[in-house]
């Protein structure tokens, strides 16, 4: 399989702090490639990096072989990737226009528009709630909005920031359901970012371990789970022991 | 209670009759407020989306300044202005003392720190990845801010309103650089001003009343704007 | 519906806006397109010229016959005479000798020609309280100053000010000394006002209170007549020689228009009609 994008000797730092290092990363064509790490590992910033919105300190982003350089990532590259985060933050506006806002910014026609916001509503399940204003959802309706607003984009890569932890229990399960037999319809290339073993292991192809701005083990999801390395250990561990 | 009642009939006549030179007052207000509130929009909006976005040296300083300005009299605008503008002064060559154009410049004055420091506001309360969701729905800079925009809108047209309110109130600065000149710069507050040192009540309270109105009607129609209501 | 509105709003905004720019310059050539070139002159005078309505009766005439577009700055006189030392006025109408006097000796200003009087009288109550009615003037500051009745000042640097202070002065007796006296640093009818609601006293120019009496309750003349109460009203244009964008031609004009026996004539008549009496004196010299 081929990557779709590639990292190279990527650093990020913020006032001379390493925030990451990263020599090298590839999230392949058409797999979930799932991210865990304590809190402040770095996952926000290598989300960030990979969709192209922030450039890093150092390094070199190759996008299908396309390399990017240290500055703004040009618009159509960026305007291939999606990103869902933990809050939905969704506008002041209807779900409808929500979930149509970024093919509105490509200048999307309008019955296209409206054709795809119809078919992504359906899709998660939203339909009903198309006039309602975003702001007046619950929890699970809101991350349904947040995630249909990134799906029909129909992107080539799309990344998520635990858009399902603030759920509760049955609305997660009922949402991840949706969720993976749409990744598998459209085979969306993406990068998931979870605190949630049930997750990783429900979405995920291949897990990477990321500890102080730096991957300690990456491998496909069941093997890390499996036998994680020396470094993984203490993370993956206590879940394991956890849920023991 | 009389003079009121007399004041309301006459503002009414004045109107129904016609009087053209309450007519020519009422819409040189009009004008001159409209064009103040107009470019302190125009430069108070942007600077405002600028300082409530951005992070540089200095930023605080600035924001202190401008609320200060907030609360800065109209009549030490007008001072500053009158001494800017004599034809002794630094700008004298401009010849724009006792005209329009200077009182508009005093009403932006007195109006610009309003508009930009509640815009700042407005902008300096948004949630930082609410930025970076925008960002990454694909939008370049401009649609960036037209979405940052709507978000705000509640704020915006609260910062206009006040802006405005403050246009319309002014009577020191205008009276202090335009001069109330009959048929050049006499606005609706000065005239006020005057009818009542001439003791006209009556004139003065239908001068009131129509300045009122107007300011009754923009304000409605600028808050009727801002409340649109949300689609349940 | 809804951008409808906000962009007619938005048209509404830039139409009066782009009008409201071109409305200083425009609305003068449209006038003179065959005649000649108008020019502005900035008139600094008195607010009882003003208020009185003496010079809406006299500056449409002055404007039809001359090319100048007279802008009106109605001030006290103590601000009118400091505009003509900056050179920020053209010409000056005001009526306080002894200060015009000063601004002649620095050459701030020249042509200096009386044009009018009219006379201070001291207005008071009706009932009178402090008893000043048929006194000389100086009497009657003196018996009012002993009094506890309110003596209201203009306060203002004004040509009535100054007036008033002079006969302070010529009683000997220091105001800021009077308990009940009561500084408005406001115009003469603002004062007036305020003398007729405390019930005081108060000097005032003959043309403002007959303008005005019929909104000042209870106040009328108590004394009057009395020769140190002549108000005297001089015109005079500012120095070209000694400051610059000065429209010397237009102040000439002015200064020529208001001596001249017609418009001398209109003065004299100026009040008749509405007061049965005239508000000002013809006097040239």
């Amino acid at each position: 399989m081929t990557a779709l994008v590639r990292l190279e000797n990527i650093e990020v730092t913020v006032r001379d702090k390493m925030i990451l290092s990263i020599p090298s990363l590839e999230v392949l064509k058409g797999e979930v490639l799932g991210v865990m790490g304590p809190n402040g590992a770095g996952k926000s910033t290598l989300l960030k990096t990979l969709a192209l919105l922030d450039p890093p300190s150092q390094g070199k982003i190759y996008y299908q072989e396309e390399q990017i350089f240290n500055t703004q990532a040009p618009l159509e590259l960026r305007r291939k990737c999606a990103v869902a985060l933990q809050q939905s933050l969704l506008l002041d506006t209807s779900v409808y226009q929500n979930v149509a806002i970024g093919l509105k910014l490509r200048k999307n026609k309008k019955s296209e528009i409206n054709k795809k916001v119809a078919y992504w509503l359906d899709a998660f399940n939203i339909t009903h709630l198309a006039k309602k204003n975003a702001h007046l959802l619950s929890g699970g309706e809101a991350q349904r909005v947040n995630l249909a607003r990134a799906m029909v984009l129909e992107p080539e890569f799309l990344l998520l920031d635990e858009p399902f932890s603030a759920l509760d229990f049955p609305t997660k399960l009922q949402l991840l359901k949706d969720f993976k037999q749409i990744m598998s319809q459209t085979g969306t290339t993406a990068v998931f970012i979870s605190h949630d073993l049930m997750e990783i292991k429900y979405l995920t192809h291949r897990l990477a371990i990321l500890m102080d701005g730096e991957i300690k083990q990456l491998a496909q999801t069941a093997a890390v789970l499996e036998s994680p390395n020396e470094a993984a250990t203490p993370f993956i561990g206590e879940w394991k022991a956890f849920l023991q | 209670m009389d003079l009121l009642l007399e004041g309301l009939k006459q503002a009414f006549n004045m109107f129904i009759n016609g009087d053209p030179e309450i007519w020519e007052i009422t819409l040189r207000t009009l004008k001159v407020s409209f064009t103040a509130i107009f470019i302190s929009m125009m430069i108070g909006i942007p600077a405002g989306i600028f300082l409530g976005l951005s992070r540089f040296p200095g930023r605080r300083i600035l924001l202190v300044l401008i609320n200060i300005g907030m609360g800065l009299p109209p009549v030490v605008a007008g001072l500053w202005i009158t001494i800017l503008l004599w034809r002794s002064g630094p700008l004298g060559d401009l010849a724009l003392l006792f005209t329009p154009t200077a009182i508009i410049l005093a009403q932006v004055i007195v109006s610009l720190p309003i508009v930009t420091g509640l815009t700042s506001t407005a902008f300096q309360q948004l949630d930082e990845k609410l930025l970076l969701q925008i960002k990454a729905l694909g939008a370049t800079k401009i649609q960036f801010f037209i979405i940052l925009m709507k978000e705000t809108k509640l704020a915006i047209f609260a910062a206009i309103i006040a802006g405005f309110g403050r246009v319309m109130a002014e009577v020191g600065a205008a009276m202090m650089v335009g001069g109330n000149i009959r048929g050049e710069t006499r606005i609706l507050t000065t005239s006020i001003v005057m009818e009542v040192s001439k003791g006209n009540f009556d004139v003065a309270l239908a001068l009131s009343f129509i300045l009122m109105g107007i300011a009754f009607i923009i304000t409605f129609t600028l808050t009727f704007l801002q409340q649109r209501k949300r689609r349940i | 519906m809804k951008k409808m509105i906000l962009v007619s709003l938005f048209a509404i905004i830039i139409v009066l806006s782009a009008s409201a720019c071109s409305n200083s310059t425009k609305s003068q050539p449209t006038e003179k397109a065959a005649a000649v070139e108008k020019t502005d002159l900035i008139l600094a005078t008195t607010t009882s010229t003003q208020d009185s309505g003496l010079l809406d009766v006299l500056l449409p005439k002055f404007e039809s016959e001359a090319p100048y577009n007279v802008k009106t700055i109605a001030v006290g006189t103590g601000q009118a005479l400091e505009m003509g030392t900056r050179g920020e006025a053209d010409v000056l109408l005001v009526h306080a000798p002894e200060a015009e006097q000063q601004i002649i000796d620095s050459r701030d200003a020249i042509n200096r020609q009386r044009v009018m009087y009219n006379d201070f009288i001291i207005v008071g109550p009706e009932e009178d309280p402090a008893q000043i009615r048929g006194l000389p003037v100086e009497g009657a500051i003196l018996k009012i100053a002993s009094s506890d009745i309110p003596f209201i000042s203009r306060g203002d640097d004004s040509g009535t000010h100054k007036k008033e202070l002079q006969l302070w002065n010529m009683a000997g007796i220091e105001p800021a000394s009077v308990t009940s006296y009561i500084e408005t640093g406001q115009g003469m009818g603002s004062t007036l006002q305020i003398a007729s609601e405390k019930n005081g006293y108060a000097l005032t120019d003959r043309a403002t209170f007959l303008a005005q009496r019929d909104n000042l309750n209870g106040l009328s003349i108590v004394s009057e007549g009395d020769n140190t109460l002549l108000n005297i009203y001089h015109v005079m244009q500012v120095n070209e020689n000694k400051h610059e964008k000065i429209n010397s031609n237009g102040a000439k004009a002015f200064v020529e228009f208001m001596t001249a026996a017609e418009t001398q004539s209109i003065i004299a008549e100026f009040g008749q009609d509405l007061y049965g009496e005239a508000l000002f004196f013809s006097y040239t010299e």
